[in-house]
């Protein structure tokens, strides 16, 4: 009987917050196409290079399937970390740390394996690896912080974002940088690593990133829900101190989340390095995914599951604002503004039950 | 009886935290410049190095003061970053539009850019108080917005994410004085804004510990309940705290515009992390608005250190030392990250009506 009344509960629920989430990047799509028309561009044209730029052709299909692996798993790091009730902002910090380890774990593994698709496949791996402990250890710092010494984890993850884009940065052009380089890079990786272009030929996506990323999403959903240690985690998110009554170890909790976190932030990095990049670059210029990773999670309530359409809309979103730069003179920067909306929009969800309430719309709940 | 004795320990024990921190941390500081780069520090710290310090550490002053009386009031004001960032933007376009001739432009610019700001702020508040939005998300928000949109409609003005040169708004030398050896320099031969800064820091302390409306904000944040009940609107203490931030927030933006030569808008902007330094130094100044300014001082100190280490020459990326603001930060809220929050922050208010 309780079961059946928490399963409706949890079905409204679910269906009010898609309700919450449509709203938000509708209202922020609109205030952004008010913003085009008040520069006295056409928005009719933007909203047409919003589609066109992201499902057009087969080219920007591709681009927006790449950009979206991108968001979903870092996408899903953030939504560790926040049902878990640890705000980590840091994910771009563990992205780069990541990115970083695996590059160079791979640049100094490879002289030691043979050239052919074995070889390949064992650096790969490696630097997958790397990649999960560098951007865990680089999470878990925070993490350790919080937990041990109450610094408020929204800030020090922050201040380690801009941290870890000076270090790497600096790394780059100095001991990391390729000779003979015209831009700040580290060297290429070797031609066995990558993955094989299917479907999509060399667009810099493969179908196979995308299998290994909705794979990742599940298996991070498992640990989330039919683990032990993801159970401490989702019910210190959602009720702390009945977590500690019920013997959750509060501190080592927040760790472990940190650390989760970061890895998956960490993955994310290895497939954008592997799947795409090929190399390292200053990473000021890395597009903020750990950032808007912040938006795809909310959108999807935290939800690791929820996070594979809201990554998709800004794998979308994304995919036409490098259309947009292209093709058009509205300075893409616009995007990152909708972002910033869509953001806000989420937090007040009371914005939305009001209006609904007033228009008659599905205002029958309470 | 107990209680009181318990806080008089814990104050002691934090004094005793704060003073190993500081002698640490400069002691560090020191032995590291003396002994790795052989550096004389009287060449460091000059009167120059000082007031320079003190113009850095004016926008995260403000910034600072307004986010501790949002947080006062029972909101966590998280958007200061953004906030900032809009009024920077703002400050240079007025007076880009007015005319970029001089320092009347500056400051009609910096008058411009509060009133702007504080409109932006008032939707916020708005969002925060009535519809009782997460005030950690939408604070992040903010930030975004700002990195986003700003950048964009500068683009539209300038054609570029940055802005032509801005007038600044000068120094104030008083003749005579600004001749006394040391000080001259840091108290006579100051920017103006320093001097505004400066009052602000006195009067916000006065108004909160000292006047009525102070003990309102206080009680809004740690008995919102008692507050009500003595029949004070808490909700209209909170609009006015958190909308107060904005302004701060935004005058902190203008000011460090007014410091610098341009508006910059590419990568985090100009203001480039300072929101965030405002709130670890209210932080650190345990909500005072005294210690916050003392906070945002070693931020500003620290932050001008790493060009004053160029120029004598020490063999030190540029890159690595501008990290130094960021890594004190990590440094002060690990020893000092227990801070008395005010019970009811985060928490919307519902009148019991």
């Amino acid at each position: 009987m309780m079961d059946r009344v928490a399963g409706r509960m949890l079905e409204a629920t679910v269906l009010e917050r898609l309700g919450i989430a449509l709203a938000s990047i509708t209202t922020a799509i609109l205030v952004g196409l008010l913003a085009v028309t008040a520069s006295g561009y056409n928005p009719v044209l933007f909203l047409n290079n919003l589609i066109v730029g992201s499902i057009g052709s087969e080219r920007v299909l591709a681009r927006t399937l790449r950009l979206s692996t991108f968001f979903v798993l870092t996408g899903v790091a953030v939504a560790i970390a926040f049902r878990a009730g640890v705000f980590n902002i840091g994910v771009q910090g563990q992205f780069i740390v990541g990115g970083i380890c695996c590059t160079m774990s791979i640049l100094w593994a490879a002289p030691l394996l043979p050239n052919g698709t074995v070889g390949g496949i064992v650096l790969m791996l490696l630097g997958t690896v790397a990649a999960a402990i560098g951007g865990g250890l680089y999470g878990a710092l925070p993490g350790v912080l919080k937990a041990y010494a109450d610094a408020n984890e929204i800030i020090t993850t922050i201040m380690l974002n801009f941290i870890a884009i000076g270090v790497v940065s600096w790394l780059i052009t100095n001991p990391f940088r390729a000779e003979g380089a015209t831009n700040v890079r580290t060297e290429s990786l070797p031609d066995n690593v990558g993955l094989p272009p299917i479907v999509f030929g060399d667009s810099g996506f493969s179908v196979i990133g995308l299998a290994l990323t909705l794979v990742l999403v599940a298996v991070v959903a498992v640990v989330m829900t039919r683990t032990r240690s993801g159970y401490d985690m989702v019910t210190s998110g959602y009720q702390a101190s009945a977590a500690v009554y019920s013997g959750v170890d509060a501190k080592r909790t927040i760790v472990t989340t940190m650390t989760f976190s970061g890895a998956v932030a960490g993955i994310a990095s290895a497939l954008y390095v592997i799947m795409f990049q090929g190399n390292f670059i200053e990473p000021a210029s890395i597009h903020t995914y750990g950032y808007d990773a912040i938006a795809v999670s909310l959108l999807a309530a935290n939800n690791p599951v929820g996070v594979i359409p809201a990554g998709l809309l800004f794998g979308g979103l994304n995919s036409s604002g490098s259309y947009i730069q292209t093709y058009s003179d509205v300075p893409v920067q616009l995007i990152d503004g909708i972002v910033g909306l869509v953001i806000v929009f989420v937090a007040a969800p009371e914005l939305f039950r009001m209006a609904a309430k007033r228009t008659g719309l599905g205002g029958d709940d309470e | 009886m107990s209680a009181s004795t318990s806080v008089l320990e814990y104050t002691q024990h934090r004094r005793v935290r704060l003073a190993g921190l500081a002698v640490a941390v400069l002691a560090v500081l020191g032995a590291v410049a003396t002994a790795v780069f052989d550096v004389p520090l009287d060449r460091i710290f000059t009167p120059g190095y000082v007031a320079r310090s003190m113009e850095l550490a004016a926008p995260i002053t403000l910034a600072a003061i307004g986010g501790l009386y949002a947080e006062k009031s029972g909101v966590f004001n998280i958007g200061l970053e953004g906030f900032m960032i809009f009024g920077a933007f703002f400050a240079a376009a007025a007076t880009y539009f007015v005319g970029t001739g001089g320092a009347v432009h500056a400051w009609i610019g910096i008058g411009m850019s509060v009133l702007l700001t504080t409109m932006l702020t008032v939707l916020f508040a708005v969002l925060l108080i009535r519809y009782k939005a997460d005030q950690i998300v939408a604070g992040l928000g903010v930030w975004f917005i700002g990195l986003g949109l700003v950048p964009f409609t500068a683009a539209i003005i300038w054609g570029s994410r940055n802005s032509p040169r801005m007038p600044g708004v000068g120094r104030v030398t008083v003749p005579g004085a600004s001749e006394i050896p040391y000080l001259g320099r840091i108290v006579f031969d100051q920017s103006p804004l320093v001097w505004l800064t400066i009052l602000i820091v006195i009067g916000s302390w006065v108004f909160l510990y000292r006047t009525r409306y102070g003990y309102w904000i206080q009680a809004a944040g740690d008995n919102p309940e008692a507050l009500d009940t003595a029949g004070i609107d808490v909700n209209r203490v909170r609009y006015a705290a958190v909308i107060f931030s904005g302004a701060m927030a935004g005058l902190g933006g203008a000011v460090l515009l007014a410091h610098s030569s341009s508006f910059v808008g590419t990568g985090q902007t100009m203001v480039d992390g300072r929101g965030w330094l405002g709130i670890v130094a209210y932080l650190f100044g345990n909500y005072n608005p005294v210690g916050a300014a003392a906070a945002a001082l070693l931020f500003g100190g620290v932050d001008m250190l790493q060009g004053q280490l160029q120029t004598l020459d020490i063999d030190a990326s540029p890159k690595l030392l501008g990290l130094l603001p960021y890594v004190v930060v990590i440094v002060v809220l690990t020893g000092w990250g227990k801070t008395r929050v005010p019970s009811s922050v985060g928490e919307p208010y519902e009148s019991e009506e």
